[in-house]
């Protein structure tokens, strides 16, 4: 008898019990393995490359746009605390502090595909604590107002004349701000420039004179 | 990094392409282990094929520690895996009647499919049946659809509702393998050989 057949034939017998030995040491190598505290959310590269980003900011012209074109897409989220919503907010906003980001309940509202959500504070801080919150838990979908409400006031409530030397597209957004601020109720519209007294210039309709003598 | 199409590393639209792929895979292997033979399956209730019932076990347990190995090292996230639904008492009276039908034909879906297309007649005659039992299914809707709603218990898995670490499951799962494997083994030295 060979060696090599020995060898070949100690094999055979044994390949079951090795491959079940196999299984089974497999098995309790991810039992011994040391566990370690999984980051939950996606990976911080990518968290810092949407960090960097300014693709999470909408403008105020953008939103005002949207809410008077009655976007069902968008879904507005004050972060502010509540007295503060309570005072004042954006139309149809949803109140969630920014401590109350990560509860079970406004999971529902950030956690989801159907809206465009627009987060927004006084000024962006929180909007942004928010949004960076969210984004780490890989919620998509969500956006930060630029500027927040303080940019809101200074550009669509309370927008600023353009100069004369001003570009004409500098025009039709303040034109359109201010149409923007009419829409919210507490634009000043009677800016507009005194418009003389037309003069009315009366016509008289001359008489038609009936045709003398005869020819 | 995976599960790969959920994470948009593999386009959405190449999903039907790999399930395609798979299985056509899926069914050599069935065919060329010679589990398109009904007397394959029917020799697990008879007792002298255990072939089958290794297979799938070892199938089991081989995808559980490869996914809990990949997850350990990042590669897959087990938490995003689809997990099926869970209804208990539907999947009790299913399970009984395709466990009947399992032994009356000898063959399960995919065999049966299988040994359909290398031409074997009792496969097609089972083939009719699984069509005649869907429209049955379809028909009798109204009338089965509380049990077949009834006891759902969302999508669980074994580890959540006995409150175990998954690995140790893993573990305990594939001594009861090796144990299965080595009773099994017994009881087919023991019942009278069949040949074919």
């Amino acid at each position: 008898m060979s060696k090599t057949y020995k060898v070949k034939k100690v094999i055979v017998k044994t390949e079951y019990k090795v491959l079940a030995a196999l299984l089974i040491i497999l098995a309790g190598g991810l039992v011994l393995l040391p566990k370690y505290e999984k980051n939950s959310g996606i990976k911080p590269e990518i968290f810092l490359k949407n960090v960097i980003s300014t693709e999470r900011y909408v403008t105020t012209d953008l939103i005002a746009d949207k809410i008077i074109k009655q976007d069902p897409n968008l879904l507005l989220i004050d972060v502010r605390k509540k007295e503060d919503y309570d005072s004042f907010s954006l139309p149809n906003a949803v109140n969630i502090p920014l401590a109350e980001v990560l509860s079970s309940d406004s999971e529902a509202y950030l956690n989801q595909d159907a809206f465009d959500v627009v987060l927004f504070s006084n000024d962006q801080c929180y909007a942004d604590q928010a949004w960076k919150l969210c984004n780490r838990l890989g919620y998509k979908h969500l956006y930060v107002l630029k500027g927040g409400l303080n940019e809101w006031f200074s550009t669509i409530i309370n927008p600023k004349e353009p100069k004369v030397t001003d570009s004409e597209l500098a025009f039709k957004q303040y034109n359109f701000r201010k149409a923007a601020a009419m829409y919210f109720g507490v634009g000043n519209a009677t800016t507009t420039t005194k418009v003389k007294p037309k003069k009315v210039i009366k016509l008289t309709k001359k008489k038609k004179k009936v045709a003398e003598g005869g020819c | 990094m995976g599960p790969l199409i959920p994470n948009g590393v593999i386009p959405p639209e190449w999903n039907f392409v790999i399930a395609i792929l798979i299985g056509i895979v899926f069914g050599f292997s069935l065919e060329a282990s010679g589990f398109s033979s009904s007397r394959k399956i029917a020799g697990v209730f008879y007792g002298y094929d255990f072939a089958v019932l290794k297979v799938f076990f070892t199938a089991a347990l081989v995808a559980m520690i490869g996914v809990y190995y990949m997850d350990y090292l990042e590669l897959v996230n087990v938490e995003e895996l689809f997990v099926l639904p869970t209804y208990t008492w539907s999947a009790i009276v299913g399970g009984i009647f395709m466990g009947f039908g399992f032994v009356v034909a000898g063959f399960c879906p995919g065999t049966t499919l299988c040994a359909a297309a290398i031409g074997k007649i009792d496969a097609m005659a089972t083939m009719v049946g699984i069509f005649i039992g869907i429209f049955m299914f379809s028909e009798l809707y109204d009338f089965i659809e509380p049990l077949f709603d009834s006891s759902y218990l969302g999508r669980i898995t074994i580890t959540d509702s006995l409150n175990i670490s998954p690995y140790w499951f893993i573990f305990l799962f594939a001594i009861l393998a090796v144990i299965t494997f080595y009773v099994v083994d017994v009881i087919r030295k023991r019942v009278k050989k069949v040949f074919y």
